[in-house]
């Protein structure tokens, strides 16, 4: 069987109804914030409101017909990309090991500051895609981490002080 | 004559050593992210707008068309040698490039590609010298209802064209249009939808967006589906460049491929994908030597190629005129106009002539350095394709985190980076365009303002937003461009019902 049509039959038995579901309830917050928003008097035409309420309600209208589409048993097919294989099964630890690298920042870069959070963010990246060379790959991320740091502020960018721990 | 005065003055602009460097600057990355997998132009420029805070604009402008127009350049090359068309305007170049070099006429395939961008190119640059004044000026006669209307038949084309299902490029357009409410409200000043969060006062940066929807899903989806296939490229070294049979081939396709493709990339949302797509038919059709289609035909790679640069010339008339992006790239554009306070559009040319002819005329100066950069140094590019993958991808997330944290050094831009970067990963995972959420994000406020203010000079009369010929045409297309998918299913079916009969 063709790799297409593996990835059309898997995309119709995945029915992910809850897509829709998401794009419905995120339509409901919004009809929901704009009924905070207080309406001002003296405005001629629309108030602040409005748009929301319109965002809303169309956020919720299409949740509706994605849920109906994937109950439909309409494909939602994986995109094609480059240096991806969108027929293959995907790996679980790559995909956390490339968000751990993705969210490590949240935890570290306030306290230890750009560098030596882009030489995590860097090594969990390539660890995901298959890289076993740790010292190298922290190696590369200090480089390019100090480099990045030191030649964006030269260009008038601030990335934060170089260690904050330590008082740099 | 006031037209070709005004260029001279852009090439006076264009010529200085200083833009003449960022020229260059915005060619070597353009080329570099054309030929590297998983960076863009549109991330590339976004990654860089911070820069712009240090950069006169004139320079920035200038390097940004260079990556624009270079990144075009470098996707030809990995088309070619390696079969993989980086975006979908490279398609069609990849089916008979590849084969070209396949067959040891790699060197020719990069040839007749390169030369046929230029011709393209500077053809969509001259056309869009002679014809963004005239089309700004039609701008001036527009009110708010008729810019309302324009937006709307923006965003259906993009919901439309981009994505394979409306539903979703609509999901994916009210997205951002959700997106871009959050914040203060410029008309009342009220906050809207920011969840007691104080740094979402300003807003959902567009910068932070991009690159996550971009970059961070982009690298979560690869690393998740690596593919196993290592890349072959196919060698330069023992072929020939373009023999003069070559030539006698190429020169038609290149000027039929840049007829075709500047007024297609110049319809909002018109894009690259459909003038590629139809230089390649067209080119197929004429050609004396059809059955070399699908072996190697070396018309398959210069009409497509040469629709493929005049069309990005083309995206550059309704941004430069209008305002109004039709592609990921003219939206990040648009953006770079709005972090220097500037609002492209019929005003900027009478306002900022230097700017905007600067810019211009930059791109005839940039298809000349990208002509020379790629030509004859296109085995340095091919280097970068030894790139192990995964350096490439902790780059890209390394830069990203420049990006995003260079912004405001605000741990909330970080979170949302993540946030948005998973949303960015399901969407390509269930086959939802990002497109839509960018043009809805950057659009979507002034579609607002100027429905509000369309509707306030109406004292609240909703009749205004069709009240006038210019916005009742643009409606009425808006609603054709919605039904088009129903019409050329119906289309189709009728003609493959009649060739059975």
């Amino acid at each position: 069987m063709p790799s297409s049509d593996r990835r059309k039959d898997k995309a119709v038995a995945a029915r992910p109804w809850w897509l829709g579901a998401a794009v419905f309830a995120m339509g409901l917050l919004w009809l929901h914030g704009a009924q905070g928003i207080a309406s001002t008097t003296n405005f001629i035409g629309l108030g602040p409101a409005a748009m929301i309420r319109m965002v809303g309600a169309g956020l919720a209208i299409l949740g509706m017909l994605l849920i109906l589409q994937a109950l439909r048993g309409v494909p939602f097919m994986p995109q094609e990309e480059e240096g991806a294989d969108a027929a293959a099964p995907p790996s679980r630890p790559a995909f956390l090991l490339a968000l751990a690298g993705i969210a490590v920042p949240l935890a570290t870069i306030r306290m230890l500051g750009f560098p030596l959070t882009a030489i995590f963010a860097f090594a969990l990246v390539t660890h995901a895609f298959g890289s076993r060379r740790t010292l190298l790959d922290l190696a590369i991320g200090a480089v390019i981490g100090a480099a990045s740091w030191y030649g964006f502020s030269l260009l008038g960018i601030e990335l934060g002080p170089f260690l904050p721990v330590a008082g740099w | 004559m006031d037209v070709l005065h005004q260029l001279l003055g852009g090439f006076a602009v264009a010529l200085q050593p200083i833009n003449l460097f960022w020229a260059l600057v915005g060619c070597i990355l353009g080329t570099a992210v054309g030929v590297l997998p998983g960076i863009g132009p549109a991330l590339t420029i976004a990654l860089l707008l911070p820069v712009t805070a240090q950069v006169a604009p004139e320079s920035a402008f200038i390097m940004f068309a260079g990556i624009l127009y270079g990144a075009l350049y470098g996707g030809s090359t990995t088309s070619i040698l390696l079969n993989m068309p980086g975006e979908s305007g490279s398609v069609m170049t990849a089916i008979e490039g590849s084969r070209m070099a396949r067959n040891g006429r790699g060197a020719a395939a990069l040839a007749t590609a390169a030369v046929g961008s230029f011709v393209a190119g500077t053809i969509g640059t001259l056309a869009l010298t002679f014809l963004a004044p005239a089309i700004a000026e039609l701008a001036f006669i527009f009110g708010p209802e008729d810019y309302f209307a324009l937006m709307i038949l923006s965003f259906t084309s993009v919901a439309v064209v981009m994505g394979s299902s409306r539903i979703r490029g609509f999901t994916a357009l009210f997205c951002g249009l959700a997106l871009g409410t959050i914040g203060i409200d410029t008309q009342t000043g009220q906050s809207r939808m920011v969840f007691g969060t104080l740094e979402l006062l300003d807003g959902v940066s567009f910068t932070v967006v991009l690159v996550a929807l971009f970059a961070i899903g982009e690298t979560l989806y690869v690393a998740s589906r690596q593919s196993r296939r290592a890349a072959v490229v196919y060698p330069l070294s023992g072929g020939a460049w373009m023999t003069r049979e070559d030539w006698r081939r190429s020169w038609k396709p290149w000027l039929r491929g840049a007829l075709i493709g500047f007024p297609i990339g110049s319809l909002p949302a018109g894009g690259t994908e459909i003038p590629t797509f139809l230089s390649y038919t067209v080119e197929r059709r004429l050609s004396a030597r059809p059955e070399e289609f699908g072996h190697g035909a070396i018309e398959g790679v210069a009409g497509p190629e040469a629709a493929n640069n005049a069309a990005a010339a083309g995206i550059l008339v309704p941004l430069l005129t209008l305002g109004l992006p039709s592609t990921a790239t003219a939206a990040v554009l648009l953006a770079a106009f709005q972090n220097y306070g500037l609002q492209p559009g019929p005003l900027l040319f009478a306002t900022n002539p230097d700017l905007l002819w600067g810019l211009i005329a930059s791109l005839f100066v940039g298809n000349i350095i990208l002509l020379v950069l790629n030509l004859p140094l296109v085995g340095i590019w091919v280097r970068l394709l030894l790139i192990p993958r995964p350096y490439i991808y902790g780059g890209i997330v390394v830069f990203a985190l420049v990006g995003v944290w260079g912004l405001s050094t605000s741990w909330m831009d970080l979170l949302l980076m993540c946030g948005l970067g998973l949303i960015g990963y399901v969407a390509r995972v269930y086959d939802f365009p990002i497109a839509p959420a960018l043009i809805g994000l950057i659009l979507g406020p002034q579609a607002e303002i100027q429905l509000r203010r369309a509707l306030a000079v109406s004292q609240g009369d909703w009749s205004v937003l069709v009240g006038t010929p210019i916005a009742a045409s643009f409606l009425v297309i808006a609603v054709l461009v919605f039904f088009l998918p129903m019409i050329m299913t119906k289309f189709r079916g009728a003609v493959q019902q009649e060739s059975k009969a």
